[in-house]
């Protein structure tokens, strides 16, 4: 087929539906993964009982903010990855403020905590829950912004899905604070950042092999 | 610079809308940018120059929902040429040179010399490996001659999307019959497969 025959068939195509782009199908299957994942939740780990209380003290609060403006912000970048030169803008600055608060936050709790206190501090009791929690309540919902994703054309496949991975995992690790008692921020600024870093390799792993287009 | 970005983004906004010409003019006029930087990427020659760009221009049809009429158009545009001469690039590479082992597909009709025999047994394992919508386009079109409009009104599909569906169909056959004919000693001899819409 030569490319004139090629273009002329290609114009005869009716124009593409408005909204077809990634941002309509993002809603629906990002409401159902967070629909699973508060199911995953609610059955195995459930929020701490005196959750209200906790989160009135700003250093344990942070431990659920922080996660969760990070998972907003890697949302809306996840999705201008998916356009073909779209700038990250403000929201791609913002989002390290979110990185530089946890590691302010652990300097800050190093520094308050007296020296026999910050290795159990550190250590915590919760490592073998929280690290392999963080990536599982990720999954329903990463999934679901790949298959949105899907509908864009993310030149940087990998990319893309290791920010999807990311906003899953801001999600995921906002509700799971709500579970955690580990209020020390010796404990949640490295064991939080570490699941949320599996779950964005993962992320990674499921853009490069199905953001492909 | 800008004066063409502005007028392939007037263009594009109006296809965008439904104007099959304005779509027509853009894709015209954006395949000769294709092209050099499809040239700049593949030593092969003018074939292999020429499947890529197609593949480009599918791809702009597949995504130009993507394009945002608020963003400028080249970035956009340039980022999809070279993600997918890259991508076509790394495809033939590992398709160890690409030469395509498919013959002539009105060489493989059943009443060819008998030289042909096996090639047409080939073409119909390989049609078998892909699914039986596209197979049958495949054989409607580029065996038995019936136009993309006949096929696509059997099928309820738009013209369009059947030159588009029998385009994928054939990428597929000669990625497979690639990575079949690469094991073989005696490997069918290395034709373009004859487009023959219309």
């Amino acid at each position: 087929m030569n490319t004139d025959d090629l273009i002329a068939g290609l114009a005869r195509d009716p124009a593409p539906a408005t909204g077809t782009g990634p941002e309509k199908r993002l809603l629906p299957v990002l409401l159902a993964g967070l629909a699973v994942t508060l199911a995953l939740f609610f059955l195995v780990l459930g929020p701490r009982p005196d959750l209200m209380a906790a989160l009135s003290d700003p250093l344990i609060a942070a431990k659920t903010l922080m996660p969760l403006l990070l998972g907003v912000l890697a949302l809306i970048l996840s999705l201008r990855a998916a356009r073909p030169a779209a700038p990250f803008g403000l929201p791609g600055t913002l989002i390290w403020a979110v990185p530089a608060a946890a590691a302010a936050l652990f300097v800050l709790a190093f520094m308050t905590t007296v020296p026999p206190a910050r290795l159990p501090a550190f250590i915590g009791h919760s490592i073998p829950i929280c690290l392999p929690a963080i990536p599982l309540l990720s999954l329903p919902m990463l999934a679901g912004l790949i298959t949105a994703l899907r509908r864009g054309a993310p030149v940087h496949p990998a990319r893309c899905g290791a920010l999807a991975g990311l906003a899953a995992a801001g999600l995921a690790t906002a509700i799971y604070s709500t579970f955690c008692i580990e209020d020390s921020p010796l404990f949640y600024a490295v064991w939080y950042t570490a699941g949320i870093g599996i779950a964005s390799a993962l992320g990674a792993i499921l853009g490069a092999r199905w953001l492909n287009w | 610079m800008t004066e063409r970005n502005a007028q392939w983004g007037d263009l594009l906004r109006r296809a965008n809308r439904g104007e099959a010409a304005a779509y027509a003019r853009f894709l015209t006029e954006v395949v000769p940018v294709i092209r050099n930087i499809a040239r700049a990427r593949s030593p092969h020659g003018a074939d292999e120059v020429e499947d890529i760009v197609q593949e480009v221009l599918l791809a702009l049809h597949a995504k130009r929902h993507t394009w945002r009429e608020s963003d400028p158009v080249t970035p956009w545009l340039y980022a999809i040429v070279r993600y997918k001469t890259a991508d076509a690039a790394r495809k033939r590479r590992a398709g160890g040179g690409r030469q395509v082992p498919i013959d002539d597909l009105a060489d493989v009709l059943p009443d060819d010399t008998a030289g042909e025999v096996t090639a047409a047994g080939d073409l119909t394992r390989l049609l078998g490996e892909i699914d039986d919508r596209s197979a049958g386009i495949v054989r409607a079109v580029g065996v038995e001659g019936q136009s993309a409009g006949e096929v696509g009104a059997r099928l309820g599909m738009s013209e369009g999307a059947v030159r588009v569906a029998y385009h994928r169909a054939l990428q597929r056959l000669r990625d497979k019959a690639g990575a079949v004919g690469t094991g073989q000693a005696k490997q069918p001899r290395p034709a373009k497969v004859d487009e023959r819409l219309e």
